[in-house]
């Protein structure tokens, strides 16, 4: 009876690898296919025109922060130097303890006013409204603390007068043309782009001088290495691969733009989960689905968001940790969608994906492993197997994180220099081990904390590009 | 029992370990391999292109006036795809004497004729790009061409031959768009429609008004869009037809266009705008005032700044606070209206726009000091009250510190007493403590407020 546990516990972690990369590859091709139209597309695409046209809508860019002091400026800066007409810049100051609004007044010369705040999304309570006669798009509230990023956008919707949003983290640095190149479809495209999602990479090991990044390095730790090959294959193969076939269901929360109207129909951001980003994509889908209205929640792998990433285990653990139970919320939140006609492909194909692939990802992972120890404990584990095994669940898994490298490398080539290159690939072969079986981990972790009803989202170490800059 | 995967493992154990790692090994292997040799397959190209570059550049002067024949680099798509690409570059910028030079070289050479074939003979990629192109060259040659590529059943190609028309940008090129928009032929985004209009229609605007008379409702909207970002005072009356459209949108396409009417035309059609049921139209109503910059529109945006929607508000009072010179009178007939947004709207406006802080630094040489100091009272009973206090405490001539500590003292408001103390008690300088004292003194004997001039 255990051994033939034993043997179907294997045999659905080898079916699970197996399809896993299978589809792995379906969006592999998908994606550089899309890349491919795509920078065609933008070769006749006079961005100049866009820059200068009247009739280029207005995007307000929403920065929630809190405790953001070592970046804020540099952000600010960076977001008020974008290339785009009709810009307007809202930070959302959450109840800092630290200085970030001080170095925001400090900066930018704010003044204290008392323009009209109406909580059409209702929020914590909104104690001051800045501007600052220096540039007249920035506009800072200061809010009491609402104990979510969620809370904070919220508050940003209802100040914003723009028709479209654009969230972006506080610690992200943003190309200087990545707003317009993410507003390109939502400006061109036949389809109905209600959202759209820009490609987040990993900042650390680059150089950045007044907000702007001046060298792009790959970073030294490995740690942060193996982050930028996981980000490449989860923009540039998993995202780019669903949205061609409009099934994204992520639009990174660093990163990413939606028509306001439309969040206000949702009622916004919700505050009480952790995944705030994929629950506005997920009740989109819903809305948009049940209204039967043709719409496409799009990826734009060319605007680039540059963004810090954990570089010690316990952060990184932390992160992904939260990551899974906002997953888990929004999947069980949303769990009447699943395989529901009312919700065509989402409800039969992305879904399920995400349940099966995602999350229970770990579950299913930890347990094959567990009974592959076993195995070999009790000596029944198959050499045949075994091998196939790592053929099908490493080897494979590790040609697709080389194909996503070589889909960078022949798509955007952000990484020049041929010694990141070649350090990269050799990276890709410790991606599916040990960094894959780390991550399991944590997100069992993840899940296991959301059961016990501890729905927090942790403290994560920044490092801050004052510093990174002195250090690099 | 058997596995499923039983069929794999029926293979002989060491051929399949060999050939999983052989597959491995080449999988991995191509990989490498193509991103090494395609590395360096590009870096020879752009370096060869780079050497020719810099080789065309130096007799660049030559290739233009056809001292150098078209001969010589025509035929090497290298060559030719650089001298187009440099020609197209510096005729988006140059000025007329030296487009016409260019123009000359792009027809005598062939290029134009070249990319006039391929828009009508290639498809898919090719196509698309000889007709990005030849917008990019601006001869009126290129236009029976492009026009043709709009009725293409690809909607890329369309795109392409819109974005080409709109590039060329001479009034010429929009006929051949608005005639399929208003027949309802032209399936493409509204956004490079739009773009497309406003470039061939910036020159002649009268071209698009009578195709937003007489099109379908549907697109009415869209094209008096273009209408309102293009409008000249050429149009004149014929704006006012479309003021009172029964459509919204044409409403508020007017209404900005009417920004850039005569003021007297503007004014009066603007007028029962700002009135108009729908708040987009009033708000653009309410921008059009901003631009005409007449004193005489000063109620009807008063009137704007009282309105029930706060965008309108915001607008008018955005208005407002670019007229110094009349901001008395403004401040009379907003305190006449009895309402506390619009004065507080008002008021947020000049602090934000820097207007009160001009006129608190001109306060100590003002020759009309009595009304700049009513004002000043009048905008600190409305929420300047943290501004003013923020001046006090921090700006950098004392003259202009002593005079807002005037105006402060003849607020009469005790409520400031515990935030002045506090900032007598940090002040940092002794001077600054002293002004602070002052106010403070002034506030405690005289509590009652002064009446306002």
């Amino acid at each position: 009876m255990i051994f033939r546990f034993i043997e179907i516990s294997n045999d659905t972690l080898f079916a699970y690898y197996l399809l896993s990369n299978l589809i792995y590859v379906v969006l592999l091709i998908a994606a550089v296919w899309t890349s491919t139209v795509h920078q065609r597309h933008l070769a006749g695409m006079p961005m100049t025109r866009l820059m200068s046209s009247p009739l280029t809508p207005p995007v307000a860019l929403l920065v929630p922060a809190r405790n953001e002091e070592k970046s804020i400026v540099e952000s600010v800066h960076s977001l008020l130097e974008l290339d785009y007409p009709g810009l307007e810049v809202i930070v959302i100051n959450d109840g800092s303890t630290d200085r970030t609004l001080e170095e925001l007044i400090e900066e930018f010369h704010l003044l204290e006013t008392d323009l009209f705040y109406v909580p059409e999304i209702p929020t914590q309570i909104m104690r001051r409204i800045y501007v600052s006669p220096d540039d007249g798009r920035l506009l800072v509230l200061v809010k009491e603390w609402g104990h979510s990023k969620a809370d904070c956008i919220n508050a940003g919707v209802n100040a914003a007068s723009s028709p479209y949003i654009c969230v972006v983290d506080a610690d992200a640095v943003l190309e200087k043309d990545a707003l317009l190149r993410i507003m390109i479809p939502s400006l061109t495209e036949v389809h109905h782009v209600v959202a759209s999602g820009g490609i987040v990479r990993v900042v650390n090991g680059s150089v950045v001088a007044g907000g702007q990044l001046r060298e792009i390095r790959l970073p030294h730790r490995p740690l942060e290495i193996l982050q930028v090959i996981e980000y490449l294959r989860a923009f540039l193969v998993g995202r780019e691969g669903w949205a061609q076939f409009n099934l994204l269901m992520i639009i990174s929360g660093a990163f990413g733009v939606f028509r306001r109207d439309l969040v206000k129909q949702v009622g916004g951001y919700r505050t009480d989960t952790v995944g705030e980003d994929i629950d506005l994509v997920t009740r989109l889908h819903r809305l948009l689905q049940e209204r039967n209205q043709p719409y496409h929640i799009n990826f734009v792998p060319d605007p680039v968001c540059w963004t810090e990433a954990p570089s010690d285990l316990r952060s990184l653990g932390r992160q992904r940790a939260r990551w899974q139970k906002g997953l888990f919320d929004v999947l069980w939140r949303n769990r009447d969608m699943l395989f529901n006609p009312r919700y065509g492909r989402i409800g039969w194909l992305a879904l399920p994906y995400l349940w099966i692939f995602e999350l229970l990802a770990p579950v299913i992972e930890l347990l094959g492993y567990t009974t592959l120890i076993a195995a070999a404990l009790l000596g029944v584990l198959s050499r045949h197997f075994f091998l196939d095994f790592l053929l099908f669940g490493y080897a494979f898994a590790t040609v697709i994180s080389i194909g996503s490298v070589l889909q960078e490398e022949i798509t955007y080539r952000r990484y020049n220099d041929w010694r990141d290159v070649t350090t990269l690939i050799l990276f890709c072969f410790l991606d599916h081990f040990p960094y894959r079986q780390l991550q399991m981990f944590w997100r069992f972790w993840g899940l296991w904390q959301y059961l016990r009803g501890d729905w927090g989202w942790g403290q994560l170490q920044r490092v801050g590009f004052q510093s990174r800059d002195k250090t690099e | 029992m058997r596995s499923i995967f039983s069929w794999i493992w029926r293979l002989d154990p060491e051929n399949h370990v060999i050939l999983a790692i052989l597959d491995f090994a080449i999988a991995v292997g191509s990989l490498l391999g193509f991103i090494f040799i395609r590395r360096a397959s590009r870096r020879r190209y752009f370096r060869r292109r780079d050497e020719r570059t810099l080789a065309i550049r130096k007799r660049w002067d030559a290739i233009v006036s056809g001292n150098v024949p078209p001969e010589a680099w025509r035929f090497d798509s290298l060559d030719r795809d650089i001298v187009e690409a440099i020609l197209l570059d510096r005729l988006d910028l140059a000025p007329s004497g030296e487009a016409e030079r260019l123009m000359h070289c792009l027809r005598s050479s062939g290029l134009l004729d070249i990319r006039i074939y391929e828009a009508g003979h290639c498809s898919g990629w090719q196509r698309r790009r000889a007709l990005v192109c030849l917008g990019r060259m601006h001869a009126a040659e290129a236009i029976p061409a492009l026009a043709e590529a709009l009725g293409d059943p690809d909607a890329k190609v369309r795109l392409a031959a819109l974005r080409g028309l709109g590039s060329v940008g001479l009034p010429e090129a929009s006929a051949p768009i608005l005639e399929r928009v208003v027949l309802g032929d032209l399936q493409v985004p509204a956004a490079p429609l739009q773009n497309a209009l406003l470039n061939c229609c910036r020159l002649r605007p009268s071209l698009l008004l009578s195709y937003v008379l007489r099109a379908e409702d549907s697109v009415r909207p869209l094209l008096a869009r273009v209408l309102g970002e293009v409008a000249s005072q050429e149009l004149g009356e014929d704006l006012l037809l479309l003021a009172s459209d029964p459509l919204a949108d044409v409403r508020a396409s007017a209404a900005r266009a009417l920004g850039e009417a005569a003021p007297a035309l503007g004014l009066s059609a603007l007028a029962n705008l700002v009135h108009d049921e729908e708040w987009f139209v009033r708000l653009r109503a309410i921008a059009a005032l901003g631009r005409l910059h007449d004193a005489q529109s000063i109620p009807l945006m008063v009137e704007g700044l009282c309105d029930s929607n706060r965008h309108v508000r915001l607008r008018s009072a955005a208005a407002l606070a670019r007229f110094d010179a009349q901001l008395e009178e403004i401040f009379g007939l907003v305190r006449q209206k009895h309402d506390r947004y619009a004065m507080q709207a008002l008021v947020a406006e000049l602090e934000r726009s820097g207007a009160l802080l001009h006129l608190v630094e001109s306060l100590p040489n003002d020759a009309s000091y009595q009304s700049t100091e009513c004002l000043l009272l009048t905008a600190f009973r409305a929420g300047a009250e943290r501004f003013l206090v923020d001046i006090l405490a921090h700006h950098v001539d004392l003259h202009v510190r002593i005079a807002v500590a005037r105006v402060l003292a003849r607020s009469g408001e005790i409520r400031l007493i515990p935030t002045l103390e506090q900032l007598a008690a940090s002040a940092p300088s002794w001077r600054g403590q002293c002004v602070t004292r002052w106010v403070l003194q002034q506030l405690r004997e005289s509590p009652v407020p002064q009446p306002m001039g």
